[in-house]
């Protein structure tokens, strides 16, 4: 399988006048959906590591396929913003899929080395601002570049959300309140942006500079940018260090004065804060989906069955947020 | 019950004990990754067979104080809010939902960071 994978990669690069040797091809544990492989390309005078971007092509609810996540990257990098480079972009028709090629950047994006590693000290008390200028700019990429996403407004977003909620016919009484809740909040009156849609620690990559690259962008759409803020603030992505409320790692001052530094619409801690609950109830919804297609029979697999006991972190951390004072 | 010895907690942990001493340093990394929610998942089903009726009880206890119905359930709370047919401002309510999402992670994920933040 991966000579033919091999002999693929290698074609499709002639197409960007890149010819050599494939070497040291090995899968990298990704997304659950996405297969990711790193290898590297001997040529002539030297050798470049890259990585590989596959997706099953089927655009899922909330995904885009993967070879809209490179035009899009593309543009992104135009303006830029910290994204890898890609190389090459196939279509599901070719011999490699629905994939593309960028080139590998040096970094970590495991969240909890990322947070202990020595390597990474002088890093983190940056990447709160520094995340907060890059999703900032990506705020700002012209979107009419951009036909191919779903354009969806915040009360779009959140009915969507209840009603995949309410199909999976488990009531809950948290999930109700915070449907009620969220219907009656002010979302910030944006203007409708590129939404990465996953931007959190994890889908990051940094070095002992800082950040480096936005990677994962598979459910980028177009909307209210805010959302992006109050998702990487909230308590699933902090990985136990549950008193920085950015990303595990920073404090909500830095990211926002990183924001507000380059965007025009400047935001405060409360529009933040309600994003965040709406990130959080977004995070239960997609646990909730991830569960089912174990409950359903559609996969047997352990993981997707333990999910959807995650659900209930995200019912207490809504509850912290709107009962109990929490950040 | 009618069962002899080891209970169905005992046999439960003797798995969750193999498989991380005697599997686990034996597989692959992906795999051990694997091994490990495995491992989670049988300790959820240890902390409800061990503690799920007392947690669901109080839940279950404070709900009747507040609606009333002779055998009140968490569904039927999900519906009274949705059909803001309950004060959402209600102390009560509030209180309420606060032990039903503490109670269900105190089986699900004990060391759940906000969990431990709101026990401290």
């Amino acid at each position: 399988m991966t000579e033919e994978l091999s002999k693929a990669l290698q074609n499709k690069l002639l197409e960007v006048n890149i010819e050599g040797k494939i070497l040291n091809l090995v899968p990298l544990t990704g997304g659950a959906s996405k297969e990711i492989w790193r290898f590297e390309v001997q040529t002539n005078h030297e050798t470049k590591e890259y990585i590989l971007r596959k997706g099953s092509g089927i655009e899922g609810p909330l995904a885009i396929k993967t070879s809209d996540e490179a035009l899009l990257q593309q543009e992104v990098r135009k303006i830029k913003a910290p994204v890898p480079e890609i190389v090459a972009v196939s279509s599901l028709e070719e011999a490699l899929g629905d994939s593309y090629i960028m080139k590998f950047v040096e970094g970590e994006s495991i969240p909890r080395k990322v947070l202990r590693d020595a390597e990474f000290k002088d890093a983190l008390p940056l990447l709160a601002f520094q995340c907060g200028e890059a999703i900032a700019k990506i705020h700002e990429v012209d979107v009419s570049k951009l036909d191919y996403l779903q354009e969806k407004t915040p009360i779009d977003q959140l009915n969507d959300l209840y009603a995949t909620y309410e199909s999976f016919n488990q009531p809950s009484p948290v999930f109700e309140y915070t449907y009620l809740w969220l219907k009656d909040q002010d979302f910030g009156d944006t203007q409708s942006s590129l939404v990465h849609g996953d931007f959190r620690l994890g889908n990051i990559i940094v070095s002992k500079l800082g950040l480096e690259s936005i990677i994962d962008w598979e459910l980028a759409h177009i909307g209210n940018p805010l959302q992006d803020l109050g998702w990487i603030c909230g308590n699933s992505w902090r990985f136990g260090q549950n008193e920085k409320v950015v990303g595990g790692f920073g404090d909500l001052e830095d990211l926002l004065k990183g924001y507000n530094s380059i965007s025009q619409f400047k935001v405060n801690e409360h529009l933040v804060r309600t994003w965040q609950v709406f990130g959080t109830f977004r995070w239960g919804v997609i646990c909730l989906i991830q569960a089912s297609a174990h409950l359903n029979g559609s996969v047997n697999s352990v993981e997707k069955a333990a999910i959807g006991r995650r659900v209930s972190e995200t019912e207490l951390d809504i509850a912290d947020l709107l009962f109990l004072g929490g950040k | 019950m009618i069962f002899d010895k080891p209970s169905s907690v005992d046999l439960l942990a003797a798995i969750s004990h193999f498989l991380d001493t005697k599997i686990k340093p034996e597989v692959p990394a992906h795999l051990a990754f694997k091994i490990r929610i495995v491992e989670n998942v049988l300790n959820i089903v240890i902390r409800e067979i061990e503690k799920g009726d007392e947690l669901s009880n109080e839940v279950i206890n404070q709900l009747q104080g507040l609606i009333a119905a002779d055998a009140p359930t968490i569904e039927a709370l999900a519906l009274l809010i949705k059909d803001e047919k309950i004060d959402l401002e209600d102390q009560d309510l509030k209180d309420l939902l606060v032990t039903l999402s503490k109670n269900k992670i105190a089986v699900d994920n004990p060391n759940y960071s906000t969990f431990k933040k709101l026990i401290k």
